[in-house]
C-alpha cells in the first residue's frame, strides 16, 4: 500500500518569529508551506513562541535571525524546546536555521567583550566576533546548486569545517580560515544552517525542495514541484542571475 | 538617499560653514532667541509630515515661523537659512522656530539649544537602523527630550516613548497623544512602533484620535471633538496630525484654537510622497511611498480594498532583497506590473504571498507607459507603490517637479 498524501496538513513550524525575523527569515516557513500547497498538498505554518504552541506533528522547522538584543531571550525560549529540537534533528525532520538562529543551536556565541553566551549545543562549532561586519551579497557553490543570497553578520562561525553547506564564490560566509577555501554554513543530517538571510528558500528553491523531499520521505511520500512553483522559480532564477551578472559570475 | 533639488531662493551651505567658523554662537543664540522659543520635532518616522503640519497650524494662528526644509547638514543648512532672514538691524523676524531633527542630532543640540517644546513621534527600526536596537534609538531620543525647558509632547501608544516620558524630571510637563482602542483595533498588526503600550490613554486624557476612515479623522482634545480632512489617506497621517496638534497646543498655550488648528490641517495640500494624488495626461494616479517595512505594511493594510490597478516599483535603494520580507503583502491581491531594479525580488515575495503578478518589467519608463496606457480602472484609482528610487525615476519620467523634502 502506498499513500499519496498525509491525512492531515503538512505542518511547518516557525520558531520564535517575534524575536527571530529581522530579515524576514521567518518567511522561509511560508515558502515551504506554499511549495507544499503548490505541489497539491495541504500545509500550515504554526508559529511557536513557547512549548504550549507546539503542534502534535512537525514536518519541517524554520528558525530565523534576530538582533543582538534578542539573543538572550531567544536562547532562553529555545532552551525550553531543546528536547524537541533534538528529536527533530535525530528523526530527520528538516530544519533551516539562519544567522542568530543558527548561532543559538551551536556551542555558543563569543561576544566582543569576552563573555560567552552558551548555545543549545545541537550542532558543532561556535560563533566568534569579526573585526568588521560582513554585509553584502553572497554566492555559494553547494550540493543544492549555486546559492545566492545576502549576508549580514558581525560574527564568524568556527568549527563547521567538517560539513559546510558549500564553498564561498563571493562574500564572506563562515569567515576567516588559516588555510583552505572560504566555506559557508553547516549541515548535520537534515539540519541546514546558513548566513544567507531573508528569503533564502524562495531565492534558492533547489534547497527548499531538498528540505521538502526530506519531509515527504519521512512519510513514504514523494515530493513533486507544482506547476506554480516552476513558474515562480523562473522569477527566482532571474533574481539570482541579476546578482550573479552584477558580480561578474556566470548566469544560469 | 535622493539627490537634493535646490529650492528657489535656497542658499548654498557654504555661508553656513563660514559663519559657524567665525561666529560659533550665532546659530544657537538665534534659534534660542525667538519670542515663542524653539520647538523640535523628532522620532523615527513621521517627523517630516508632523513638522509641516505643525508649521501650518502655527501659521494659521498668525505666527511667523522659521523652519527647516531638511534634516541634512543641519548646522550649516540652518545657519545659511537663518542668514537669509537676518534683517538690516541684524535681527531675525519671526515668532517661533520649528525644527525637524533626526534621532542622531542629540549631540548637535546638547549644550547649545534650549527648546521650549520637544515632540517625539515614535520609535521604529528601519533598514539602516535595524542592527541597532530600539533601546538605542529610544536613548537617542531621550537625549533630545531632556533638553526641553517646558513641555515634552509624546506618542503615548509607543512603549519606548511612554517610558521615556515617565522618566523625565517633574519640572518638565508631558503632553500625551494617542489613538483609542477602537482605532487601534482597525490595525491588527499595530501601527509599526517597535513596541506598543498595552493600554490606550484613558478617555478624556490628552489628545486622542477617535476615528479614521479614509481621509476623514476625528480627534478629541479632552472632551472637545473636532474633525479633520487629512491631506492623504492613512493612519500614519492621522497620527502625524495628532503630533502636530498636540505640539501646537503646547507651543501656543492659551492662544491655541482647536477649530483654527483643524481647519488649517484640512486645508493642507496633499503632502509629497505617501498617498499623493497626481494627474498625468488626464489620468489620476495615487503615489504611495514605502520607505521601510512598517510604512509598507501600513500602506498595504490601508489600501482601498477594491484597488484594481497597482504598479509596484522597487529600485536600487533597496540593497538587500530581504528588506521587505517581514511585510505581509497578501492584501494587494493583484499587481499588474512589478518594476524597478528589484522587480524580480519583489515579484518573488508577492508570489509567495499569493498576490497575482501579471508582468515583471524592470525598466521603469516602460512599466509606467504600459500602466498609464491602460483605461481608467472601474474601481479605485491607478496606484503606484514605490521605494524612494522608484519614486525618483517615476517623477523624472512623468516630468513631475521633484521636491526637496525627501531625502
Ligand atoms: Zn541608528
Amino acid at each position: 500500500m502506498t499513500a499519496t498524501s498525509l491525512q492531515r496538513p503538512f505542518t511547518v513550524v516557525s520558531l520564535l518569529p517575534r524575536l527571530l525575523d529581522t530579515n524576514g527569515d521567518a518567511g522561509n516557513a511560508r515558502v515551504l508551506a506554499q511549495r507544499i500547497r503548490w505541489g497539491g498538498h495541504d500545509a500550515q505554518v504554526v508559529d511557536v513562541h513557547c512549548r504550549a504552541d507546539l503542534p502534535e506533528q512537525v514536518d519541517a522547522v524554520s528558525i530565523g535571525s534576530g538582533t543582538d538584543a534578542a539573543i538572550l531571550p531567544a536562547r532562553d525560549a529555545l532552551r525550553t524546546l531543546v528536547q524537541e529540537l533534538r528529536v527533530w534533528s535525530n528523526s530527520k525532520v528538516p530544519v533551516l536555521a539562519v544567522g542568530t538562529g543558527w548561532e543559538l543551536l551551536s556551542w555558543g556565541i563569543d561576544r566582543a567583550d569576552g563573555t560567552v553566551i552558551e548555545g543549545l549545543g545541537l550542532v558543532a562549532g561556535q560563533a566568534a566576533p569579526r573585526a568588521a561586519r560582513a554585509t553584502d551579497d553572497i554566492i555559494v557553490a553547494s550540493k543544492y546548486g549555486r546559492l545566492i543570497g545576502f549576508e549580514n553578520h558581525a560574527r564568524d562561525y568556527i568549527g563547521a569545517e567538517a560539513s559546510p553547506l558549500g564553498r564561498v564564490l563571493y562574500g564572506t560566509g563562515n569567515g576567516y580560515r588559516a588555510s583552505g577555501p572560504l566555506i559557508e554554513g553547516l549541515t548535520m543530517g537534515e539540519v541546514f544552517c546558513t548566513h544567507l538571510h531573508g528569503p533564502v528558500l524562495a531565492r534558492n528553491p533547489a534547497l527548499a525542495d531538498h528540505l521538502l523531499r526530506a519531509a515527504f520521505t519521512r512519510h513514504g511520500l514523494e515530493y513533486a514541484r507544482g506547476a506554480r512553483a516552476e513558474f515562480v522559480d523562473e522569477t527566482a532564477q532571474a533574481a539570482r542571475n541579476q546578482v550573479a551578472a552584477r558580480l561578474g559570475q556566470p548566469v544560469e | 538617499m535622493l539627490a537634493r533639488w535646490r529650492k528657489p531662493g535656497g542658499g548654498s551651505a557654504i555661508p553656513g560653514v563660514v559663519v559657524n567658523r567665525i561666529a560659533p554662537g550665532f546659530l544657537a543664540a538665534t534659534l534660542n532667541g525667538f519670542p515663542l522659543g524653539l520647538v523640535i520635532v523628532t522620532g523615527s518616522s513621521g517627523k517630516s509630515t508632523a513638522t509641516k503640519m505643525l508649521v501650518a497650524v502655527l501659521r494659521a494662528h498668525g505666527l511667523t515661523v522659521f523652519t527647516n526644509q531638511s534634516t541634512a547638514n543641519i548646522s550649516q543648512g540652518l545657519t545659511s537659512a537663518l542668514l537669509e532672514r537676518v534683517g538690516l538691524s541684524g535681527r531675525i523676524a519671526g515668532d517661533v522656530a520649528v525644527l525637524e531633527m533626526d534621532e542622531g542630532h542629540g549631540a548637535f543640540i546638547a549644550g547649545s539649544l534650549n527648546p521650549r517644546v520637544v515632540a517625539l513621534t515614535n520609535v521604529m527600526v528601519d533598514q539602516i537602523d535595524r542592527f541597532h536596537d530600539s533601546e538605542m534609538v529610544a536613548a537617542l531620543l531621550a537625549k533630545i527630550a531632556t533638553r526641553a525647558t517646558e513641555t515634552v509632547v509624546l506618542n503615548a501608544d509607543d512603549r519606548y516613548l511612554a517610558e521615556l516620558g515617565s522618566a523625565l524630571e517633574p519640572t518638565v510637563r508631558v503632553a500625551r497623544y494617542g489613538v483609542t482602542p477602537a482605532v487601534l483595533g482597525q490595525y491588527p498588526r499595530g501601527l509599526g512602533y517597535a513596541e506598543t503600550t498595552p493600554n490606550r490613554l484613558p478617555t478624556g486624557i490628552g489628545l486622542q484620535l477617535t476615528r479614521v476612515v479614509g481621509r476623514d479623522a476625528a480627534v478629541e482634545f479632552g472632551t472637545d471633538g473636532h474633525s479633520i480632512r487629512l491631506p492623504a489617506r492613512g493612519i500614519h497621517y492621522a497620527v502625524d496630525a495628532l503630533t502636530a496638534l498636540c505640539t501646537a497646543q503646547a507651543t501656543l498655550g492659551e492662544r491655541f484654537d482647536p477649530t483654527v488648528a483643524c481647519a488649517s490641517l484640512s486645508a493642507m495640500p496633499a503632502v509629497f510622497g505617501r498617498g499623493e494624488v497626481v494627474t498625468v495626461g488626464g489620468k489620476t494616479i495615487e503615489f504611495v511611498l514605502v520607505q521601510n517595512p512598517s510604512s509598507f505594511q501600513l500602506n498595504v493594510d490601508s489600501l482601498e480594498a477594491d484597488t484594481e490597478q497597482i504598479l509596484v516599483i522597487i529600485g536600487s535603494d533597496v540593497r538587500d532583497p530581504s528588506y521587505f520580507w517581514p511585510v505581509d503583502t497578501s492584501g494587494l491581491r493583484h499587481v499588474l506590473i512589478a518594476s524597478g531594479l528589484k522587480a524580480h525580488d519583489i515579484a518573488l515575495q508577492l508570489a509567495y504571498d499569493n498576490v497575482q503578478v501579471d508582468r515583471i518589467e524592470p525598466d521603469v519608463p516602460t512599466a509606467l507607459d504600459a500602466f498609464l496606457a491602460l483605461p481608467d480602472p472601474a474601481s479605485g484609482v491607478k496606484t503606484i507603490i514605490f521605494s524612494a528610487d522608484g519614486m525618483r525615476r517615476t517623477r523624472a519620467h512623468l516630468g513631475l517637479v521633484s521636491n526637496a523634502e525627501e531625502s
